[in-house]
C-alpha cells in the first residue's frame, strides 16, 4: 500500500497538476477572451468610425456622384460642340483639299510661266544689249552732229561777219567810191565849159569819151547799189494790186513808151502778197528792158497777165505741188534773145549786146531775179531771137 | 524878198565840193555872203554860238568827219534856237530810205550833187533864189528831191 496509495497519489497529483493546467488554461482563455473582447470591442469601434467614415464617404460619393452628372451633362454639351468642331475642320479640311488643289494647279501655272519669262527676260537681256549698242552709236552719231551744228554755227558767225563786211562795202560803193567819180565828171565838165576854145577837136572828143566812161561807172554803181539794197533791206509783204504797180511803172516810163510807139496790155491782173516796192523795180525792170531790147521795125507790144494756178500743174521740181502759185507772165514781141542764154541773163553782169548798141549795166535782170526769189518764187525766160521774150513768173500765192 | 546880203552857210568837208559851191554863189546876181565849215562839230559850234541872226540858208553834206550830217539835221530841229533855220542836204549818194527819214527829221529839200558842173551851179543857183523869195517851207514828199 504505500505503491497503491502513491499511484492514487500520483494520479490525484497528475489530475490536480491537470485541473491546475486546465485552470491555468482556462484563466488564459478569459484572458484571451477579454483580450478579444476589447479587440471586438475596439474592432466594433473602429466599425463605426468607419460606417462613419463611408458615410461621410458616401455622402461624398453622392456629392461626387451630383459633380459627375452635372460635368457629364456639360460633357456631352462640349462632345456635341467637339463633334460640330470636327464636322467643321472637315468640311474646312475638304475646302483646304480643293484649294490646295488649286494652288497645286497655279504653282504649275506659275512654273510654266516663270520658264516663259526666263525666256522672255533672256530675250529682253538680248534685245537690252542691242539698244545699249544702238545707244552707244546714238551716242557718237550725236556728238557727230553736235560737232556738225557747231560747225555750222561758226560758220554762220562767219557769214554775219561776212555780211557785215559786204554791207561796209557797199556803203563805201555808195559813198565814197561815188565822190571822186563825181569830182572826175565835174571837173571835166568844167574843161568841156570853160576851155572849149583851147582844147583840139580831139581833144574834145577824149574828154568826152571820158565822161561817157564816169557816167557808166556811175550807173554801175547805182545799179550795183540797188542790187545789193534787194538783199538787205528788210521785207514786208502786203496785198497788193499789181495794176496799180504796172500803173505807176508806166507813167514813170511814159516818154520812152511814147517814143517806141509801145502799147501796154495788162490783163486779169490779180492782187497779190508781195513786197511792193521790190515788185515795182521788178516790174520797172522788165517793162524797161522791153522797151530797150524792141525791134525797131514792129511797134512794141508788152501783154502782162497772171493767173492763179495749183503746183501741181507747173510740173516744176523748185515748186511744192500742194502750193497755190500766183503765176505773172510778161511776153513782148522785141528783139528777143538765143534760147541758150535763158539762164545767163540773170547773172550779174552778163550783158548779150555791145554796151555802145544798148546801154546799160547788165544788173537789170539780176534784180529781178532776186526780188522773184525775195518772193520764194522762181523766174523762167524763154526766147527766140527776132521772136520777142517772155518772163514767166510764179511766186506762193499767200 | 530878202533885199539886204544874204546869210549862207555851207557845211562840207570836200574841198573841191566848197570850191563848186563858192563859184555858184559869186555868180548869183545878189548879195551873198558865204560861210563854209568842214565838220560837223565845227557847224554845231558855229551855230549855238551865234548871237544875234541865224544864216538864211544852211547846204549841209551828209558825209562829214566827226559829226554827220543827219546828227546835225536832228541837233538843229531839235533846238528851239536854231529849228527855223532852212536845212538843205547836198548830198552824193542817194538812198530813198535815207532821203524818207531826212524829209521826216525836218529838212527842206534834199539835192544829189550833179556831177555835171552846169547844173550843179544851177540847182545851188535856184535854191539860193527861193530863199531870197523867202519861199522855202517844207514842200509835199514827192517834192522833196530837188532835181534840175
Amino acid at each position: 500500500m504505500a505503491k497503491i496509495k502513491n499511484s492514487e497519489e500520483d494520479e490525484l497529483t497528475i489530475a490536480l497538476a491537470e485541473l491546475a493546467f486546465q485552470k491555468e488554461e482556462k484563466e488564459k482563455l478569459v484572458a484571451e477572451l477579454i483580450i478579444v473582447r476589447e479587440e471586438l470591442a475596439f474592432q466594433k469601434e473602429e466599425q463605426g468610425k468607419r460606417a462613419e467614415e463611408l458615410g461621410i464617404a458616401n455622402i461624398e460619393l453622392v456629392f461626387e456622384d451630383d459633380e459627375k452628372g452635372k460635368r457629364a451633362a456639360e460633357l456631352i454639351i462640349a462632345n456635341k460642340e467637339l463633334v460640330f468642331q470636327n464636322e467643321e475642320k472637315e468640311k474646312r479640311a475638304a475646302e483646304l483639299g480643293i484649294a490646295n488643289k488649286e494652288l497645286i494647279f497655279q504653282n504649275d501655272e506659275k512654273e510654266k510661266r516663270a520658264a516663259e519669262l526666263s525666256i522672255a527676260n533672256k530675250e529682253l537681256a538680248f534685245q537690252n544689249e542691242e539698244k545699249e549698242k544702238r545707244a552707244a552709236e546714238l551716242i557718237i552719231a550725236n556728238s557727230e552732229l553736235a560737232f556738225q551744228n557747231e560747225e555750222k554755227e561758226k560758220r554762220a558767225a562767219e557769214l554775219i561777219i561776212a555780211n557785215k563786211e559786204l554791207l561796209a562795202f557797199t556803203y563805201v560803193s555808195s559813198h565814197d567810191l561815188q565822190e571822186p567819180l563825181r569830182k572826175i565828171q565835174t571837173f571835166v565838165s568844167i574843161i568841156l565849159e570853160n576851155e572849149n576854145d583851147n582844147l583840139s577837136d580831139n581833144g574834145k572828143y577824149n574828154f568826152q569819151r571820158m565822161q561817157l566812161a564816169a557816167g557808166r561807172m556811175q550807173q554801175l554803181i547805182d545799179d550795183l547799189l540797188a542790187f545789193s539794197r534787194i538783199t538787205t533791206t528788210e521785207l514786208k509783204f502786203e496785198k497788193t494790186d499789181i495794176n496799180t504797180i504796172i500803173e505807176e511803172v508806166k507813167a514813170e516810163l511814159k516818154d520812152t513808151i511814147l517814143e517806141k510807139h509801145a502799147t501796154i496790155e495788162a490783163i486779169e491782173l490779180c492782187p497779190a502778197n508781195i513786197i511792193a516796192f521790190q515788185f515795182r523795180q521788178l516790174m520797172y525792170n522788165l517793162i524797161s528792158n522791153a522797151l530797150k531790147f524792141s525791134n525797131p521795125d514792129i511797134p512794141l507790144h508788152i501783154l502782162i497777165k497772171s493767173r492763179i494756178v495749183k503746183g501741181s500743174k507747173l510740173n516744176n521740181k523748185k515748186l511744192s505741188p500742194d502750193k497755190e502759185y500766183c503765176h505773172i507772165t510778161i511776153k513782148d514781141n522785141g528783139i528777143g534773145f538765143e534760147p541758150h542764154f535763158s539762164e545767163r541773163i540773170f547773172e550779174v553782169f552778163q550783158k548779150l549786146h555791145n554796151k555802145e548798141v544798148y546801154g546799160g549795166t547788165g544788173i537789170g535782170l539780176a534784180i529781178v531775179k532776186k526780188i522773184v526769189e525775195n518772193h520764194n518764187g522762181i523766174i523762167i525766160a524763154t526766147g527766140e531771137l527776132q521772136k520777142g521774150a517772155t518772163f514767166d513768173i510764179y511766186f506762193p500765192a499767200n | 524878198m530878202i533885199l539886204k546880203q544874204m546869210n549862207v552857210l555851207l557845211a562840207d568837208d570836200d574841198i573841191d565840193d566848197c570850191l563848186f559851191f563858192k563859184a555858184a554863189v559869186d555868180e548869183f546876181p545878189l548879195p551873198t555872203q558865204l560861210t563854209v565849215v568842214h565838220d560837223g562839230e565845227q557847224l554845231m559850234r558855229l551855230l549855238t554860238n551865234i548871237t544875234n541872226e541865224l544864216p538864211d540858208i544852211l547846204f549841209l553834206d551828209l558825209n562829214m568827219p566827226r559829226k554827220n550830217g543827219f546828227e546835225c539835221l536832228s541837233a538843229i530841229k531839235l533846238s528851239k534856237e536854231l529849228k527855223r533855220l532852212p536845212v538843205i542836204i547836198f548830198s552824193t549818194s542817194f538812198e530813198q530810205e535815207v532821203v524818207n527819214l531826212l524829209y521826216k527829221n525836218g529838212a527842206q529839200y534834199f539835192i544829189r550833187k550833179p556831177s555835171e558842173f552846169t547844173q550843179f551851179k544851177k540847182i545851188i543857183q535856184h535854191m539860193l533864189m527861193l530863199i531870197a523869195q523867202e519861199n522855202i517851207s517844207q514842200p509835199t514828199s514827192e517834192k522833196f528831191v530837188l532835181t534840175m
